[in-house]
């Protein structure tokens, strides 16, 4: 387990119901959606080449929609004939979602829609219905376990020494939209009480079991539990239990912090993107200067001192544009 | 392994394959008969069952061609009759939505009649369709991929492990188990004498990579239970997570042995359920004359701890001999079990060569009997007779009912566990 500076690939599964997704060879941030569509209720089935009097292999070529296609309530789906028309409509709104073999249709009201956000700066490698794949460079940290949806957030410094566990008092809201470096080992109290204030990810050396069935349920296994609802996201760097992080691990995250990260939960992989030298820490980590201030494992700069977003832009540029 | 009852067989060298996991979904017809044959195929060929779908099953379209993504299966096995063609048909057309996109894409292997074929293929485009006409080659093909086109010398350790129980049903001439726990499956294989075999191979579910599984399917409180010592139960769970995490060897102390044991009772336990779901004769493993446990089962320290687990995890219920067959080591008889289920008081009478011999049983007794000889063994009033070799700790007389039931309280149960494992010498220092 170190990190490492090179060239990964993420992939990132898509539900059913894609509606738009990155096209390969684009170029894409952390954060960026690379993939959104539609939650599906029950799919009606509508009759289709039978009902126009074509064989199935002909049907496609009478399709007046795409398949993947928002329909309202009567629109046409199908048509043939010019004098006489036959056509199939749609019966209800919704998406039309698959054609089978026999040329029929199936078409399934939407009740809520979904996103999908890139874990990784770089660009898209393979882009289908099942997976968006991103490859880019980035500073990567392999972990044992990951549970919780993808977290795409700034890496922030909880904790004031490798063998040190974040105290749940020290997360406030303030921390919200970070992930947190928390340790040596997080408890159930910790996971919940970021998650409630927004933490959108949590990187430790060790994770209590007992905590994680608290959280995530008793199905949960030591091999992680990647999820696209909404909870809290924890990667688990050593094992179970309480894992002080070594010192090799443990500096470059000082060096890192402020950085934007990401964790893809799927390969238990924390990616920073920083062009940081990684054991020669170049500036000091704001936590790490502010240590006097009561919960500055938590504390965020003031937005007067914080730098200017520009800057900050320009500082994390996608490692492979340089 | 060395494939053997007898105390001086040859050693067979044997290479074993390293299996690759196989993750395989069902799609079965409404009727018992095809959900059953789908689940014996599956447990039969050591795949691990990601997805399970009957062609009645109330899930829409969406949701069963998201379970299906969701699975990612390597190959898609269906099986029903003629009057379930249309329901096999509309999951078919699922999988086509679910997984058309998987990269490489499954196969879909199906045991249908030849017209129920025909219609499946068309639907199963673009997927390679591939019918069998018996359970047997499909089982044979999944072997095949789980072998990973590593077809040389090399066998896969379930095949070894019903050799071994073939073997030994066709040595003693009577019905045979073979109950083998390793770090990732359980295995339990009934052979005949006339060279009927049923087999599951449950994936994952063993003492190391597949520990968690076993606590997540029996709950740590009944793993829990098993050990002779109070453990809090944040604690025992970090362990049983840690050990998932990696390879281990052999249990060196004595609290990795007593919990690799908690996990291997349960882990049995749990197969046992597994085989009687898939419609096994559970009643004829439990009542095997011959037992052969194998693995890290038999790889213990002491031969009491192998015997101790096999009886509180299968619950054996008639007369067996016990062998055990650790992998770098040969086959030995370690004892002979014989299991009651008493209301009151009733004796045993043993015979054996030296003379004959009688001893009250009481309800509750478990202890052995230190016999080296033939023996054969009756119970007076609960129909249990038996003939058998006692082998190296004797014959262990297990009078504490069926099913066997721990007390709940911690300050009743502990005790009876310690004085199980002390009867046994199975003990070791937590």
């Amino acid at each position: 387990m170190t990190w490492r500076r090179e060239r990964w690939s993420a992939d990132h599964s898509l539900p059913i119901g894609v509606t738009k997704r990155a096209q390969v060879g684009e170029r894409v941030r952390a954060g960026d959606i690379v993939a959104a569509g539609a939650i599906l209720a029950g799919a009606l089935r509508v009759r289709g080449a039978r009902r126009l009097g074509v064989s199935p292999s002909d049907f496609d070529r009478e399709l007046r929609m795409r398949v993947g296609a928002d329909v309202v309530a009567g629109a046409v789906l199908a048509r043939v004939g010019r004098r006489f028309p036959r056509s199939v409509t749609a019966p209800i709104d919704g998406r039309l979602l698959h054609v089978t073999v026999d040329g029929d249709l199936y078409i399934a009201p939407i009740v809520d829609r979904w996103t999908v956000r890139a874990t990784l700066d770089g660009v898209i490698s393979r882009s289908d219905d099942a997976v968006v794949e991103i490859e880019g460079e980035a500073w990567c940290l392999q972990g044992a376990a990951a549970y919780g949806p993808d977290a795409i957030g700034e890496l922030t410094l909880g904790v004031e020494g490798r063998d040190a566990d974040l105290a749940p008092a020290r997360i406030d809201v303030r921390l919200g939209g970070r992930i947190i470096v928390a340790g040596a080992r997080v408890s159930a109290e910790v996971i919940t009480r970021a998650h409630a204030c927004g933490v959108v990810g949590l990187v430790a050396g060790g994770v209590s079991p007992a905590g994680l069935r608290v959280v995530y349920g008793d199905a949960v296994t030591a091999s992680g539990s990647p999820s696209r609802d909404e909870r809290p996201t924890v990667l688990c760097i050593m094992g179970f239990g309480s894992g002080g992080l070594p010192q090799a691990v443990y500096e470059p995250f000082a060096a890192l912090a402020g950085a934007r990260a990401a964790i893809h939960t799927a390969s238990a992989r924390l990616f920073v993107f920083s062009t940081a030298a990684v054991g020669r820490p170049e500036t000091p980590s704001p936590d790490l200067v502010r240590r006097d201030e009561g919960p500055v494992a938590a504390g965020p700069p003031d937005p007067a001192e914080a730098e200017p977003p520009e800057a900050e832009v320009e500082q994390e540029e996608p490692a492979s544009e340089r | 392994m060395t494939v053997s009852a007898g105390p001086e067989a040859p050693v067979e060298q044997i290479h074993i394959a390293l299996a690759r996991s196989l993750r395989v979904a069902l799609l079965h017809g409404g009727e018992e008969a095809s959900r059953l044959a789908v689940v014996q195929l599956a447990l039969a060929s050591g795949a691990e069952i990601v997805a399970r779908i009957r062609a009645t099953d109330r899930r829409s379209f969406v949701e069963a061609a998201q379970a299906l993504r969701d699975a990612k299966p390597d190959v898609v096995v269906v099986q029903g009759g003629s009057k379930d063609e249309g329901d096999l048909a509309e999951l078919l057309e699922a999988l086509r939505l679910g997984c058309g996109a998987q990269r490489p894409m499954p196969r879909v292997f199906g045991l249908v009649d030849t017209s129920v074929a025909h219609a499946l293929r068309l639907r199963a485009d673009p997927f390679g369709f591939e019918r069998f006409a018996s359970a047997s080659e499909l089982i044979e093909a999944l072997r095949g991929l789980r072998r990973g086109g590593d077809d040389g010398d090399a066998a896969l350790r379930d095949a070894l492990i019903e050799d071994a129980a073939r073997a030994l049903a066709s040595t003693t001439g009577t019905s045979a188990l073979a109950v083998d726990v390793t770090e990732r499956s359980t295995s339990l294989v009934l052979a005949r004498p006339d060279d009927r075999v049923q087999a599951a191979h449950l994936v994952p579910l063993g003492l190391g990579m597949g520990a968690d599984h076993v606590v997540v399917r029996a709950s740590l409180d009944n793993v829990r239970r098993w050990l002779p010592s109070p453990i809090d139960a944040p604690a025992l769970l970090e362990r049983m997570f840690n050990r998932a995490r990696g390879p281990e060897g052999a249990a060196t102390t004595g609290a990795a042995v007593l919990l690799e044991m908690a996990l291997a009772r349960e882990a049995i336990a749990h197969a046992l359920r597994d085989v009687a779901d898939a419609g096994y004769d559970v009643a004829a493993m439990r009542s095997a004359p011959s037992i052969l446990v194998t693995g890290r089962l038999a790889s213990f320290p002491k031969a009491g701890q192998s015997l101790l687990v096999l009886v509180d995890g299968l619950e054996p219920s008639a007369v067996s001999t016990v062998f055990r067959e650790p992998d770098e080591g040969g086959a030995e008889r370690i004892g002979m079990v014989v299991a009651v289920s008493l209301r009151r008081p009733a004796k045993i009478r043993i015979v054996r060569a030296s003379g004959r011999s009688v001893a009250q049983v009481a309800p509750g007794t478990f202890g052995l009997v230190a016999i080296g000889d033939d023996v054969d063994v009756a119970v007076s009033g609960s129909g249990v007779r038996g003939h058998g070799r006692s082998g190296k700790l004797g014959l262990l007389v297990d009078a504490r009912g069926r099913p066997l039931s721990l007390p709940e309280r911690d300050g009743e149960r502990i005790p009876a566990v310690a004085r199980w494992h002390a009867a046994l010498d199975a003990a070791a220092t937590w």
